[in-house]
Formats: C-alpha cells, sequence, structure tokens
C-alpha cells in the first residue's frame, strides 16, 4: 500500500502502479475549475488547500493545462509557473498533473514543432504527469509532446477520448491503444478520457475491461465528468474492471459538470474492498473544511443553469465547455434557444460533421457550428475560420467518416472538391524564430524576458503581454484572496483589508470614502498601510458608440462591398494582416477576428488601396465597429 | 533675555541654520510668507514672523526682513543661500541697524559678486584664472571688443553676466554667429534679471570638473579651509549630487587647490564661510570661477568629512569669537555624498512638481546617514519656490562603501504624491561610471539612459490601486 511521491521516478511509479492493490486518486482540481467555476479557481484558493491536499495523499493534483494557463494569465493574472513553484513549495510530494491537447498544447490551434518543444521543456520542470489528448484521436499529433516528455523522465499519459455511438466500439479503442503504445511502449499510463461523462457504467467497465485483455500490463486511468450525476458509477465500474488510477476531487467545491466528490468516491469502492492507497481521508475531509468559506466567493462562475444534465448523453458537450458555452449563451442572449441547439442541433451537426469527439477545440466548433446554425438561421452559412479547417483535414483525418458533400458545397462553395485536393491535409505548420520571437518580447515588455515568459507569451502572444503590464502595474495581485479579488458591488466604508505580499510582508488595506470631483473624476481614499492615499480615476466614457444606431448584419456586409471593412460580430482582433497604402485586391485577408475562441479571416469584397486602418490588435469589438477603410485603386 | 537670531530664508535651509541656532542655545526666528504657512520651518523656529503674502518678493525685500529682525529683538541676520544671501545691500542694511550678518562684510559681498572685480582680485592675487574679458562696453563696441578676443583665444566661449550667478545669467557661444545674435539678447536678459546689463567674456573649458573648496575665516585674519567637493554632475548649470572630497585629485593638486582656495580668500579679506569655486580641466589644469559669499547647499557633504558645524562655526564667527582650529586641526575622512532630492520629474526636463501634496513621506536612517528636510506627510508643495524637497548625505569611509549606503538609502526612501529625482538617482548610484567616479560637468547629458527608469511604486501600492479599482467598478474588470 505504497504512497507515489516525487520522490520516484517514472519507472518506480509506474512499478508500484501495476502492483497496486486497490486504486489511486487524482484529485482534478484545474478540472473542477474549468467545468464548474468558468477556470476562476484561484492560486489563493489553492494554495489554502495545498497542506491539506498534501496530506491527502492523492496520486496527482492535476493543476495546470487545458485552458487554465490562458485563464491564469487572461482572467487570474497569475503566472502559470510562478503558480507551480508556489504549490510545489507547500506540496513537495504529490505529483503535479497537466492537461495536454497535443500539438493545440494549452490552446485551440497548432503550434509548430520548436514552440511545443520549448514548452513542454519548461513546464516539465514542474510537471510530473502529462495528460496528451487529440480530439481526433490522431496519434501524430500527439508525438512531439510524448517525446519531450520522456526526454524529460516525466510521466506520459497518453488518452483516448472517448464518446458513444455506432462507431465507439472497444474494437477501435484497442486499436487506438495499440497505436499509441506504438508510439510510447507501455511504459505510460494510459488515460480513457471520458470528457462529457458519456456512456453508462456498464460501457465504461467493458472498455475497461476490454483494454486489460489486449494490454494485461498497461496502467489505466479513468478521467470523468459527473455531467449527468453518475460518474461515481462510472468510476466504481472503471475501477472493478481494472483502472488504477480515477478522478475526483473535493466536495466542498464539487459542482455540476465537473469530477465527482473523491470522499464518495472512497466511501462507495470500499464495500467492494477496494482500496484508495496512500489516501488519508482525515486530510480529504479537512481539505474541503478549509475550503468551504471560500465558495461563496466565486458564485458569479458557478453555472447560470443549476442542476445535472443527463441530456449531455445527448448533445455530448464536455464538462470543461458547459460553463463557458452557457455564459455565452446568457451573454449572447440565446440562453432560451439552448434546448434547441443542445438537443437538436448539437447531435445533428455531430453526426454530420463525423462523430468524432467532441473536445477541445472540436467541441467549440461543434457548439459555434450548432449555435451559428441556429441563431442566424442559415446552416453552415456562416461558417467559422476554424470549421472550414477541419473540413480541409488541418487537425487530422476523420476517423470514421468524411462529412457529406452537400456541407463542404455549403462551406467552400462549388469549387469545394479543387479547393479540397489543393489545400486539404494536415498543415506543416514552420518552426518559429524564437530567437526574433524573443526580442519583440523583449521590446514589448521593456526588459530581457525569462524563460517562462517567453513560453508564457509563445502560447498567447497579445494576453502574454497585457499580463506582464498587469504585473508591472498591479504587482503580484494572486495574493489577494477571492474575497477581494473577485468582490462584486465595491466594498464597504471602513472595511479592512488583510492580505500578505509575495515577499511575505503583511499589508491592511481600509476603505475610505470615494468622491465624484467636478470634472467627474471619481477619487478613492484608502488607508495603505496608515498611510492615506487617493486613487483618481477618470471619468467612465459614457459609450458615444452606443448613442450611434447599430448597424445590422446587412448592413455591417453593404458596407463590406464599398470597402468599409466592419468587425461582423462581437469579439477580438488577432491580426491586422494589411497596412495603409497597401494595394489589396477582391479576396485579400485584411483582418483575423477571433470570437468564442474561433478565429475568422476578414476577405475584401473589393479591389483597391487601403485608405485607413481603424483597428489595433488585441482590441475588442462591437459589431459595427471600423477595421480598415479601403480606397479605390492608388 | 535670550539671544534672538533671525533667519532670512525658508525651507530645508532655514531648518538646518534654526537647528545650529537652538544647539547654540539661542532662539531661531522664522520669518514667512503666506504660500509658506505650512511650512516646517516655521514650526521649529522659535517664533516667527510673517512678512507678507509673497511670493518671494517679502522674501527679497531687505526692508522687510531688517524690520523683523529688528521687531523680534533680533541681534544677529543669518540669510541662508539664494534670496538675499549674496545680496551686499542686505549685508550693509545690517550693518547700518547695528545688526549683525552672518556673512562676510558687505564689501566684500559686492566686490566678489561684480565677477569682474573679483577677476580682477584674483589676478593680482596670482590666482590661476579662465581668460576672460573686462565688463564689455556699451553698444556696438562691446561686440567689437567681444570678437577680438574670440580671435585670441577661440570658440567656445562662455557670455556672463556680470551680476548672475548659481547658474543663471550664462550662454554658450559656439562661433560667430552666435556672438553676433545673442550679444543683445544677453545684455537684454541681464537687465532683467540681475538690474544690471553688464556682461563679460570667457573661455569655455569644455568638459570640466566644477571642483570647490570650502573656506571659513575669522575677524581676526585666520583663514582655513575644509578641503573640496565635486560638484560636478549638475543639469542645465544646476547641481545635483555633490561630492566630498573631490574625485581623482592627486594629493598635490588637492592641496595646491586648497592652498589657492585660502590665498584667494585671502586676497579678498575674506570673513565668515564661502566656497571658492574652481573648473579643472581634462588635463588637471584649474581655474578660478568665483567665490561664493554664502553657506552652500552642499555644505553638508563637507560637515560630514571634516567633522566641522559650519553653521555653528559661522554664527561664532559672526558674533566675533575666534576660530578655535587650524588648519592643522582639521582632518578630512571618509567621502560623503549628497543627492538633492527634489520635487521634479527628471524625464519631462526636471519640470517641477510644485502644488503636489505628499501623501506618503518614509526617509531613511541609520548609520552615515544625515537628511536635510523640510516636507512631512500631508504637505503641499508650494509652487512659488523651488523643488528642492530634502538633502540626502551619506557618509562612509571608502567610496565603495558610501554609494553602497546612498544605494540604500534610496531603496528605502518612500516620498508619493509628487514625482521626485529619488528614480533618477537610483540609476545613477547604479551607473559604473558614477560608482568609479567618472563624471564631469558633461555627464548627464552623455549618461541619457539614467533617464529610463519606472516611476517605482512599492508592491502594496500597486495592490492598493488593484483593489480601489475593483471598489470602483464595482468588480475585477481583469477578472470577468
Amino acid at each position: 500500500m505504497t504512497r507515489i511521491t516525487t520522490a520516484m521516478n517514472t519507472a518506480e511509479v509506474l512499478k508500484t502502479l501495476r502492483r497496486a492493490d486497490g486504486y489511486y486518486i487524482t484529485n482534478t482540481t484545474r478540472d473542477m475549475s474549468q467545468s464548474d467555476y468558468k477556470n476562476r479557481i484561484l492560486l489563493h484558493t489553492d494554495l489554502l488547500a495545498a497542506p491539506a491536499r498534501e496530506a491527502a495523499g492523492y496520486f496527482s493534483l492535476e493543476i495546470t493545462g487545458g485552458a487554465s494557463v490562458h485563464v491564469d494569465i487572461l482572467r487570474k493574472q497569475v503566472d502559470p509557473f510562478l503558480k507551480l513553484q508556489l504549490l510545489r513549495e507547500k506540496m513537495p510530494n504529490t505529483l503535479f498533473q497537466t492537461l495536454c491537447r497535443g500539438v493545440n498544447l494549452f490552446g485551440y490551434r497548432p503550434y509548430p514543432q520548436n514552440v511545443i518543444r520549448l514548452t513542454v521543456r519548461e513546464f516539465a520542470k514542474y510537471v510530473d504527469v502529462w495528460r496528451t489528448f487529440d480530439f481526433m484521436n490522431h496519434v501524430p499529433n500527439m508525438t512531439a509532446v510524448f517525446e519531450e516528455v520522456a526526454k524529460a523522465d516525466r510521466i506520459n499519459e497518453p488518452c483516448i477520448c472517448f464518446s458513444t455511438g455506432p462507431e465507439h466500439t472497444n474494437a477501435f479503442y484497442v486499436g487506438k491503444v495499440r497505436e499509441i503504445i506504438a508510439v510510447t511502449g507501455e511504459e505510460i499510463i494510459l488515460c480513457i478520457k471520458n470528457h462529457g461523462g458519456l456512456g453508462t457504467p456498464k460501457r465504461i467497465g467493458d472498455l475497461v475491461d476490454a483494454i486489460k485483455q489486449a494490454f494485461p500490463d498497461l496502467v489505466v486511468h479513468y478521467h470523468g465528468h459527473n455531467t449527468d450525476g453518475n460518474d461515481i458509477g462510472r468510476v466504481t465500474a472503471a475501477v472493478l474492471n481494472g483502472a488504477a488510477i480515477v478522478d475526483a476531487s473535493d466536495h466542498a467545491f464539487t459542482g455540476f459538470y465537473g469530477p465527482p466528490p473523491s470522499l464518495t468516491v472512497i466511501q462507495t469502492l470500499k464495500d467492494y474492498d477496494r482500496a484508495a492507497i496512500g489516501i488519508n481521508e482525515e486530510a480529504i475531509i479537512e481539505t474541503s473544511d478549509v475550503m468551504r468559506d471560500q465558495r461563496p466567493y466565486y458564485a458569479a462562475f458557478e453555472s447560470q443553469i443549476k442542476g445535472f444534465m443527463p441530456t449531455v448523453q445527448i448533445h455530448k458537450l464536455p464538462g470543461g465547455a458547459m460553463g463557458s458555452s452557457l455564459e455565452q449563451a446568457d451573454k449572447g442572449g440565446f440562453l432560451k434557444q439552448m434546448p434547441d441547439i443542445l438537443h437538436k442541433e448539437l447531435p445533428k451537426v455531430q453526426a454530420e460533421l463525423g462523430n468524432w469527439w467532441s473536445v477541445t477545440p472540436g467541441s467549440q466548433i461543434l457548439w459555434t457550428t450548432a449555435v451559428s446554425n441556429v441563431v442566424d438561421g442559415e446552416r453552415y452559412g456562416n461558417p467559422s475560420g476554424d470549421l472550414k479547417n477541419l473540413l480541409l483535414g488541418k487537425y487530422g483525418p476523420f476517423p470514421f467518416y468524411q462529412p457529406a458533400d452537400w456541407i463542404y458545397e455549403k462551406v467552400f462553395g462549388e469549387d469545394w472538391k479543387e479547393l479540397l485536393a489543393r489545400e486539404g491535409g494536415l498543415d506543416r505548420v514552420e518552426d518559429m524564430d524564437i530567437e526574433k520571437e524573443r526580442a519583440t518580447l523583449q521590446e514589448l515588455i521593456g526588459q530581457d524576458p525569462t524563460e517562462q515568459q517567453l513560453v508564457t507569451y509563445l502560447q498567447h502572444p497579445n494576453d502574454a503581454v497585457e499580463f506582464f503590464k498587469f504585473e508591472a502595474k498591479f504587482g503580484r495581485s494572486y495574493v489577494l484572496p477571492p474575497a477581494i479579488f473577485l468582490r462584486q458591488g465595491g466594498f464597504a466604508l471602513g472595511e479592512i483589508l488583510k492580505f500578505r505580499d509575495h515577499s511575505g510582508k503583511e499589508h491592511l488595506v481600509e476603505v475610505g470614502p470615494s468622491q465624484t470631483d467636478k470634472k467627474g473624476e471619481k477619487n478613492i481614499f484608502m488607508n495603505v498601510d496608515h498611510n492615506q492615499r487617493l486613487f483618481v480615476f477618470e471619468p467612465e466614457v459614457q459609450a458615444g458608440n452606443a448613442a450611434v444606431a447599430k448597424l445590422s448584419k446587412e448592413e455591417i456586409s453593404v458596407l463590406a462591398l464599398s470597402g468599409d471593412i466592419r468587425a461582423p460580430f462581437k469579439g477580438n482582433i488577432c491580426e491586422i494582416s494589411v497596412k495603409e497604402g497597401q494595394k489589396i485586391e477582391k479576396g485579400d485577408r485584411i483582418a483575423i477576428l477571433e470570437a468564442m475562441k474561433m478565429q475568422t479571416p476578414l476577405i475584401s469584397e473589393v479591389n483597391g488601396t487601403v485608405a485607413a486602418v481603424f483597428g489595433k490588435v488585441g482590441q475588442a469589438l462591437q459589431p459595427g465597429d471600423k477595421i480598415v477603410k479601403i480606397g479605390p485603386a492608388a | 533675555m535670550s539671544t534672538k537670531i533671525l533667519v532670512a530664508n525658508r525651507g530645508e535651509i532655514a531648518i538646518r541654520i534654526i537647528r545650529a541656532i537652538q544647539e547654540l542655545n539661542y532662539e531661531a526666528v522664522a520669518i514667512y510668507e503666506s504660500p509658506d504657512h505650512e511650512s516646517r520651518h516655521i514650526r521649529i523656529a522659535n517664533e516667527a514672523v510673517w512678512i507678507g503674502d509673497g511670493p518671494c518678493k517679502d522674501y527679497l525685500s531687505i526692508e522687510k526682513v531688517i524690520r523683523a529682525a529688528k521687531r523680534s529683538g533680533a541681534i544677529a541676520i543669518h540669510p541662508g543661500y539664494g534670496f538675499l544671501a549674496e545680496n551686499p545691500l542686505l549685508a550693509k542694511a545690517c550693518e547700518d541697524a547695528g545688526l549683525i550678518f552672518i556673512g562676510p562684510n558687505s564689501d566684500v559681498i559686492a566686490k566678489l559678486g561684480n565677477k569682474v572685480t573679483a577677476r580682477k582680485i584674483m589676478a593680482e592675487a596670482g590666482i590661476p584664472m579662465v581668460p576672460g574679458t573686462e565688463n564689455l562696453s556699451a553698444g556696438d563696441e562691446g561686440l567689437r571688443e567681444a570678437a577680438a578676443f574670440a580671435r585670441q583665444y577661440g570658440y567656445p566661449l562662455m557670455l556672463k553676466a556680470t551680476a548672475g550667478g548659481g547658474g543663471r545669467g550664462i550662454r554658450r557661444i559656439n562661433n560667430e554667429k552666435e556672438l553676433q545674435e545673442q550679444y543683445q539678447i544677453a545684455r537684454k536678459e541681464a537687465l532683467a534679471a540681475f538690474n544690471d546689463d553688464s556682461v563679460y567674456l570667457e573661455k569655455l573649458v569644455v568638459n570640466p570638473k566644477h571642483v570647490e573648496v570650502q573656506i571659513i575665516a575669522d575677524n581676526n585674519g585666520k583663514t582655513v579651509h575644509l578641503g573640496t567637493r565635486d560638484c560636478s554632475i549638475q543639469r542645465r548649470n544646476q547641481k545635483l549630487v555633490e561630492i566630498a572630497p573631490a574625485f581623482h585629485l592627486s594629493p598635490q593638486l588637492e592641496e595646491e587647490i586648497c592652498q589657492t582656495a585660502v590665498k584667494a580668500a585671502k586676497a579678498a579679506n575674506y570673513t565668515n564661510a564661502g566656497t571658492v569655486e574652481f573648473l579643472l580641466d581634462s588635463s588637471q589644469n584649474y581655474y578660478f570661477m568665483e567665490i561664493n559669499t554664502r553657506l552652500q547647499v552642499e555644505h553638508t557633504v563637507t560637515e560630514m568629512i571634516a567633522g566641522i558645524d559650519i553653521v555653528r562655526t559661522q554664527i561664532k564667527v559672526a558674533l566675533g569669537r575666534e576660530l578655535l582650529f587650524g588648519q592643522k586641526d582639521i582632518s578630512l575622512r571618509g567621502h560623503a555624498i549628497e543627492m538633492r532630492i527634489n520635487a521634479e520629474d527628471p524625464k519631462n526636463n526636471f519640470m517641477p512638481e510644485g502644488g503636489k501634496t505628499i501623501s506618503v513621506y518614509q526617509s531613511p536612517g541609520g548609520y552615515g546617514v544625515r537628511l536635510d528636510g523640510f516636507c512631512y506627510q500631508g504637505f503641499t508643495i508650494p509652487e512659488e519656490y523651488d523643488s528642492l524637497l530634502v538633502k540626502l548625505t551619506v557618509f562612509g569611509w571608502t567610496w565603495n562603501e558610501t554609494v553602497d549606503r546612498l544605494r540604500r538609502c534610496l531603496t528605502n526612501f518612500v516620498i508619493t504624491g509628487p514625482k521626485t529625482t529619488i528614480p533618477f538617482y537610483m540609476n545613477l548610484v547604479k551607473d559604473k561610471d558614477f560608482q568609479n567616479g567618472n563624471f564631469d560637468t558633461s555627464y548627464l547629458d552623455t549618461h541619457q539612459h539614467l533617464f529610463e527608469y519606472e516611476e517605482y511604486t512599492s508592491e502594496v501600492n500597486k495592490l492598493a490601486r488593484l483593489i480601489a479599482e475593483i471598489h470602483h467598478k464595482g468588480r475585477n474588470t481583469y477578472a470577468s
């Protein structure tokens, strides 16, 4: 009954797992945060829970990867590497685990090989277990990560993504496992990634059994979601059929779409005479006791819709995408159309596009397409750039069947066959000039970037720079508890806020009065460590644009025909492809707009010369906002 | 009734003088104009006399100063630096009113204050001089004299207002054309600024070091020096950083310069404290520049290495006492550096930051640290006066130790509200040339990277700013 710790090397860990008389638990707190709290659980809370989690004796703590690297810098304003360093100090023995999207790393589209390798090398300094998947289960998309993880003597945990439907047979998955092992060998942990919490306990039990029959020595790790409320059943079936590790998390924070509570898993399996190895139940209870009173501060990020969602078996959205999808529906004003989208359109789109696995970035493609099909009223009438890439096979070959010809025709027009022949297939993403990127970053932040800053920048360039600027301006804000960092509605007059800064110094901020002066500037007084401080805020710009009548979609398209390129939807500019004075031909790319993590190129409808560029990279646009004006050819 | 001395000044120097007066067990009388009503020099003085609404005109009014002294029963006036300090008419008015002027007599001030007269005295005493003209004649004749001088010594030249000083009324002339253009303008400016349109020309010593010698003399003809100072680090001819003793001088040269200074003071029948300024060129030639007939801002560095309270000595000498020490009794030890912490934005051409309120004032302390300042938390810096907030002077046994101490002090010096020269000085103390003592008057021009710094904000204030923003917007927009 051996606890697995960081003191063991990969071989020792795997040996221990194979000999295990019982099962191990991974605490998937990252997945819980992503699925049930829109990724917002702060490092502050994880640090609070760290000593008890360390004592709890998990196989690993899944604490990074997935969307969290991006959200760390975008919404939590924390350095993803610093996070791991600080947690490591408090959790010296527990393995840290990540979720890596293969060639897509922690993002949404393929990265160059040299960036993938550099990123894995840098994160592997802190991350012991690398759970890697590809949404098409296309093994070549994962090999670069496998190789770098092995080089770093870290543990490879390749995934087979799991779904349901006539194509998803045991034979298919066993074949996939064989494909993976052919690349990695058996010195791995094999993960069944049930990102939607699909299938019944029986189905999962059968699958684990089939894999174990084929590969008796293979260590199987079952990962599921509790979206339908039945993951305990699947976890139980997985363990009874030979899974060595299962995923669960802390009951004080479990919600509807993420992992089930680990204590329930332990209690259930105990009755089957299966012991959770290395686990200290009291420490698990203590973890939740420590965390519980933090949960209310995250209320704003919990699901808009409460309750389990057994209909996941129909729409198959992964737990990690539930929160953000519902948020988009809420913000986009189409919450009422959700039943149509989730239960009718989404399954239809899934089947039409090949019934592969609804997980990032495939789940976003399915979701965006389904939403667009319903909200815009014309099916496949407004295809995203990523859907086009998918159809062209840029992400990998379709595992079961290619979508029907009419979809290709709808998306690419009559000449789709030529286009597919010409441009189809996996893109070889050219290596990046990393030294050039380093120099660019150096210029952007005004100092030599660290290797970690460079890696963060290579993942999400614009957001990384914004984060570095945030840190320069506001310091290391991870020290603020959610009660401060996520406070809604401001603080009370006289409220005393205490925190300890990154250097370990205690501070006290007392909230003072606020007043608005004649210029409309808001003056906020605060006592900071007993010194009075005044913070001045410019008057809020009353959106002047709001007064301007909103342009309709049709009007925006008509303007585009005259060379006045405007944002067709709400999104951020991620590229301006032209310069003022540049000659433009019809069909040239003008800019790329990103919304809901999907990038869409804007194409010129006219020949001419760029007369003015209004947009800036990174800028958030409302529909109708000006981006580029194209004048007559010079 | 106790002895009272009036301090005819404001700000940090008024406080410096008040401290000396109070240490001598006398009472200090402060004067102030309305914009200075919250100044700390008033609060620590034993009594204070409001002399008018100002700004500056009342501090510059001899009549009001004399009246304040008479009314308060002061027996002596210390003029500090600036304002009336080098105006011979104040010294004269004191003499006429039976008050003791703490400084040289009015005749000496008048002679040394006139650069041409001063040069004449020094030339006669055999003091090495930068080649220069007498006062140029009025009109075109003056221009002809100037051109002749230029032909003899070559450009560049300095065109100086005879009545100027402290870096004001000086312009560089690079060629004949500039001479023609600038001559009349300079005269007009001199007239406007100093009420005297006399100007003269000097050969410009290119990128010299500014070396000066502190001297002090009693009324019995005993004259000693307290060593050298280097004031080369300047902006627009205004000193920013001062060092004692001057750097990279051979002991022989240092001794020679100091003896020359004593000789110059004696030639002028100088009494009380004064400063003899020299320019030192790259071939170690030194030239007499001027004698400042007052206490100088940077006297603190000399006090640190000499262990002599110059202001206390000034007062005692003025009251007729003999100097208790001779040249042999004076030993100069270690190094001292003074930095003028000004409410200015170095990045914006040292634009003054007057009108702003100091919200946090946390000063350093400890061994070898001296502060001469007058501001405090909550103090609003008057826009009407100069921007000096506090002088940070540090002492160390070796130069390196002194620079280390300076860096430590700057790191722990927190002034928020106005922008200050602190972050700029932080860069300066980290500069290799400064650390190695390689600087002359061109230092700032040739070290522009010193101006590249971020305004320092402490971690807690950064976080407090975020908290204020979360409060202001009702949510954390960086998290949503």
